[in-house]
C-alpha cells in the first residue's frame, strides 16, 4: 500500500472536470518534476448541464493561476462582469422590496466593524449603500474596472458571469495545450478494482486507463463515488426545499442593451428567478419547489418575467432540469475522490457551485498524497473540511429563505418554521440578536462566506442585532463616521471613472487588458 | 478643441503657422508621447516609460515633462530648455490622418496631412505659409512633412516594440516616489518601465532577436532614462 501517487485521472469533462484537471495540473507543474500525468477522461455523447454560469471574485486567483490571460477568457466564454446579486422580493415581496449582497466588504472591516455603528441609526441608507459603494455602481450599471486597470485588478471587487460550454471548451484547449493534460474522448464502460481501489476505467475504444487517484467529475450521474462506492446521498431537501429548475437562453434587446455588473435574484411564488447578464445573451431560470407550484405554473412565472425584458418568449427554449438538493456523505472514499455535481448539488443561489469545485480542486492540489498510505490521512481531512463547508453553504443559503416576511405563499411561510433550520444557524442567529457577525464567530480557514456576507444578507433582510448596553466610545463614532464619510466620497470617484459595463466589455474585446 | 481638416492649396492658401515654444501653445503638458527612433537624444533629457492610455489601456511609450496635469518643467516662458524636442510637440498642428475605415494601417497612399484648425498657431496674420504662390508646399511644410512621415512610420514600429515588450513580460508598473525641496512627498501611480528581473532571465533567443531588431538597444536606453527622475526633481526645486 506504499504505491507512489504518480497518475491522476479525472473521469468527466464539463467545467467541474476541466477546473480540477487546470488547478491540479498548474500546481504540479509548478511544483512537481516530470513524474506524474494528468489525464481526463470525457464522454463524447454526455452533454454538460452547464448552468452554473455565475463565479465568485476566487475564480479571478484560480484562472489567474492556470496562467490564462484573463482578455482571452472574456473573449471566448462571452464573459461579463458580477459585482454581486440583487435580491428582490425576498422579504417583503413588495415590488420594490430590494437589497445588495456585494461583493466589497464592508469599509475599514479589518479595523472596525461598522454594523454596529449603522444599527446605531442616524442615517437613512441600506446597510449596504452606508458601508460600501458597489450598490450604486451596479444601480448605475458601471463595470468594475477600466480600461487601464490591469488584467485580474479590480477597482471595485468582481466575479464573473460566464457561457459555462464555452468555458469548458476553452478550459479544454488552455489544459491540453499548456499544462500537459492528457484527452480522452471516449465512453466509459466499466470502472475496475484491486484491493478496494479503483485500478482503471475501461473505455470503448481506448482500452484501460490505469491511474493512482480518480477524481469523478461525472455530473449527477456521479459514476465512481456514487455508483461505484456506493456512497449514500444526504439529502437537505427539509431545508432547503427547490428541486426543479426551468433554464432559457434569453437575447439582448439589441446591441447597446445595458448589461447587468451583477446578478439579479427575484423571489417568485415558490422560489425565485435567476437572471445573468452574459456579453451575448441572458441567462434566465426559474428554481422553484414541485411541492409547492406546478411545473407549467412555474413556467408561467418564467415567461411573466420574462415578458418585461423580451418581446417573443414563444422562440425561447424552455429547458427543465430537476435535481435532489444535498451531498454525498463523504466525497473521499479510498482512492477516488468527487468534485462538483458528483459531490451534490444545490439551488444555484450564490454561485456554490462553480466556488466549492474550485475549493476542492485546490485542496486536492495543496495536499496531494505522494503516497497511497497518506492517501486515506487527506481523505479523512478533506471530508471533514468539505462536510463542513456544505453544511455552511446550506445555512447560508437558507438564511435568505428563512428572513422573509412574506406571507402571501405557504413555500415561504414553510421556510420560517424551525423545524427547517439547522442547530448551528440557530444558534449563530441567536447569538447575532445580542451582537453584529464578526469573523470571530467562525473558523476561520475554513469559512466559505465570510461574516461580511452574513452582515450583508441579515441587515438586507431587516434582522435586528440589539445595541451593546456597554455602549460605543466617542473614538470608535469617530473612526466610524470616517469610515463612512469614505466610502460617500469613494462612490463619487467610482462613479465619475467608471464606465457603463456593455461599454467596458467592448473595450475589452477591441483592445485587450494588460498583464500588469 | 480638435477641428482637423485635410490639407488644400486652395483653402490654406492664406493659412500661417505661428512658430515658437509656449504654454499658449498647448506645451504646458506633463506627458508627451514618444517613438522609439528618438530615444537616444531623449535619453540625454527626459524620464522616458510607458504610461496606459486611458480610453484603450493600450501602453504608449511617454516622455515625463512634469509631475502634475499642466506642468511641464522644461517650459520657462517661451524657451524649451532642452537640446531636443520631441516630435509630437513638434509636429503641431498638423497631424497624419488615414483615408479611410476606422482602424486601416497607414499606407503612402492613404496617408493624408491634416491641420488642426482650432490650434492657436494657426491664423492668417503671421508665421510661415505652407503654400507658395504657385500651390506648392513651402520648405517649411516640406520639413512638417518628413518629420510626419518619421512619425507615422515610427509609431507602427513603437507600438510593435512595446508589445514585444508586453509579451515577454518585460513592462511592470513602478511607484514613483520623490521628495521635493519643500519637504513634500509625492507618489505617482501608472507609471510603467522595463521588469529587471524578467530582463536578466531572458531566453538566448529572444535576446539575441531583441539584438538585431534594436530592440536591446532601446530598453537599455529606457533603463538609464528613468535616472532623468532625479534631474526633473531639480528642476521643480528651482521653481519652489
Amino acid at each position: 500500500m506504499e504505491n507512489p501517487i504518480k497518475s491522476i485521472v479525472i473521469v468527466g469533462g464539463g467545467t467541474a472536470g476541466w477546473i480540477t484537471a487546470g488547478v491540479i495540473a498548474s500546481t504540479l507543474k509548478k511544483s512537481a518534476g516530470s513524474n506524474y500525468s494528468v489525464t481526463l477522461v470525457e464522454s463524447p455523447d454526455i452533454p454538460n448541464v452547464g448552468v452554473g454560469e455565475g463565479t465568485w471574485p476566487t475564480m479571478r486567483n484560480t484562472l489567474n493561476k492556470m496562467g490564462i490571460r484573463e482578455t482571452d477568457f472574456i473573449e471566448k466564454c462571452n464573459v461579463s462582469f458580477k459585482q454581486g446579486a440583487k435580491f428582490s422580493q425576498w422579504v417583503t415581496g413588495d415590488k420594490d422590496d430590494f437589497y445588495y449582497h456585494p461583493l466589497v466588504l464592508p469599509q475599514g472591516f479589518h479595523n472596525i466593524n461598522l454594523a454596529a455603528h449603522w444599527g446605531e441609526g442616524g442615517n437613512n441608507k441600506s446597510f449596504s449603500q452606508a458601508v460600501c459603494p458597489q450598490e450604486e455602481i451596479c444601480e448605475l450599471g458601471l463595470g468594475p474596472k477600466k480600461m487601464v486597470t490591469a488584467e485580474y485588478a479590480a477597482v471595485a471587487n468582481y466575479a464573473y458571469h460566464l457561457d459555462a460550454g464555452k468555458f469548458s471548451e476553452f478550459l479544454t484547449n488552455h489544459c491540453v495545450e499548456y499544462l500537459n493534460v492528457k484527452h480522452i474522448l471516449d465512453n466509459v464502460v466499466s470502472v475496475n478494482n484491486k484491493d478496494g481501489d479503483i485500478s482503471s476505467v475501461s473505455t470503448k475504444h481506448n482500452g484501460d486507463v490505469a491511474g493512482d487517484l480518480f477524481i469523478d467529475c461525472t455530473g449527477f450521474k456521479s459514476l465512481l463515488l456514487g455508483e461505484h462506492f456506493n456512497v449514500p446521498f444526504k439529502s437537505c431537501k427539509d431545508q432547503l426545499f427547490s428541486d426543479t429548475a426551468i433554464a432559457v437562453q434569453v437575447p439582448y434587446q439589441d446591441d447597446n442593451s445595458e448589461i447587468a455588473s451583477h446578478t439579479i435574484s427575484t423571489a417568485q411564488s415558490a422560489g425565485w428567478i435567476w437572471d445573468i447578464g452574459l456579453f451575448n445573451r441572458r441567462g434566465v431560470g426559474h428554481v422553484f419547489s414541485s411541492q409547492y407550484i406546478s411545473e407549467e405554473k412555474a413556467k408561467q412565472e418564467l415567461v411573466d418575467y420574462l415578458k418585461e425584458s423580451c418581446t417573443n418568449t414563444d422562440d425561447l427554449n424552455f429547458r427543465t432540469i430537476n435535481f435532489n438538493p444535498g451531498h454525498r456523505e463523504k466525497f473521499w472514499e479510498k482512492n477516488c475522490v468527487a468534485v462538483g455535481l458528483s459531490a451534490g448539488f444545490l439551488e444555484p443561489l450564490e454561485a456554490s457551485a462553480l466556488l466549492l469545485v474550485e475549493i476542492s480542486a485546490q485542496m486536492i492540489a495543496e495536499q496531494l498524497p505522494t503516497h497511497r498510505r497518506a492517501m486515506d490521512i487527506v481523505a479523512k481531512r478533506f471530508n471533514e473540511t468539505f462536510l463542513y463547508r456544505w453544511d455552511r453553504i446550506i445555512d447560508f443559503l437558507k438564511l435568505h429563505y428563512m428572513l422573509n416576511k412574506r406571507s402571501d405563499s405557504q413555500f415561504w411561510i414553510d421556510h420560517r418554521a424551525p423545524e427547517t433550520v439547522s442547530d448551528y444557524l440557530k444558534e449563530q442567529l441567536e447569538l447575532w440578536k445580542y451582537q453584529v457577525p464578526s469573523d470571530h464567530d467562525f473558523e476561520h480557514a475554513l469559512e466559505v462566506f465570510p461574516a461580511a456576507s452574513y452582515q450583508y444578507v441579515l441587515y438586507g433582510m431587516g434582522f435586528k442585532t440589539n445595541a451593546n448596553p456597554r455602549g460605543l466610545s466617542d473614538t470608535s463614532y469617530r473612526e466610524a463616521q470616517n469610515y463612512f464619510d469614505k466610502n460617500e466620497k469613494q462612490k463619487q470617484e467610482f462613479i465619475s471613472t467608471l464606465m457603463p459595463n456593455r461599454e467596458l466589455l467592448k473595450k475589452i474585446h477591441r483592445y485587450g487588458l494588460q498583464k500588469v | 478643441m480638435a477641428n482637423f481638416k485635410i490639407l488644400d492649396s486652395n483653402t490654406h492658401k492664406n493659412t500661417r503657422v505661428k512658430l515658437g515654444r509656449g504654454a499658449e501653445f498647448g506645451e504646458n503638458i506633463h506627458t508627451v508621447p514618444v517613438i522609439a527612433e528618438e530615444l537616444h537624444q531623449l535619453v540625454l533629457e527626459y524620464p522616458i516609460c510607458f504610461i496606459k492610455d486611458n480610453n484603450t489601456g493600450q501602453f504608449g511609450l511617454n516622455a515625463l515633462l512634469g509631475f502634475e496635469v499642466g506642468e511641464n518643467l522644461f517650459l520657462e516662458g517661451n524657451k524649451w530648455n532642452a537640446q531636443y524636442v520631441p516630435l509630437h510637440i513638434r509636429r503641431q498642428p498638423f497631424m497624419a490622418g488615414i483615408n479611410g475605415e476606422d482602424g486601416d494601417r497607414p499606407t503612402e497612399e492613404n496617408t493624408v496631412i491634416t491641420i488642426n484648425m482650432d490650434n492657436t498657431r494657426v491664423q492668417e496674420s503671421e508665421g510661415e505659409l505652407l503654400f507658395d504662390a504657385d500651390g506648392k508646399l513651402t520648405p517649411y511644410m516640406e520639413t512638417v512633412n518628413n518629420l510626419l512621415a518619421t512619425l507615422v512610420n515610427g509609431i507602427i514600429r513603437t507600438e510593435a516594440f512595446v508589445k514585444a515588450l508586453s509579451d515577454n513580460d518585460l513592462i511592470e508598473p513602478v511607484q514613483l516616489k520623490v521628495s521635493f525641496a519643500s519637504g513634500e512627498e509625492k507618489r505617482f501611480d501608472g507609471v510603467y518601465t522595463i521588469h529587471e528581473e524578467n530582463f536578466k532571465n531572458l531566453s538566448a533567443e529572444v535576446l539575441s532577436a531583441f539584438h538585431r531588431s534594436g530592440y536591446l538597444q532601446a530598453i537599455y536606453m529606457l533603463k538609464v532614462s528613468m535616472g532623468n527622475i532625479q534631474k526633473l526633481v531639480s528642476m521643480k526645486n528651482k521653481t519652489l
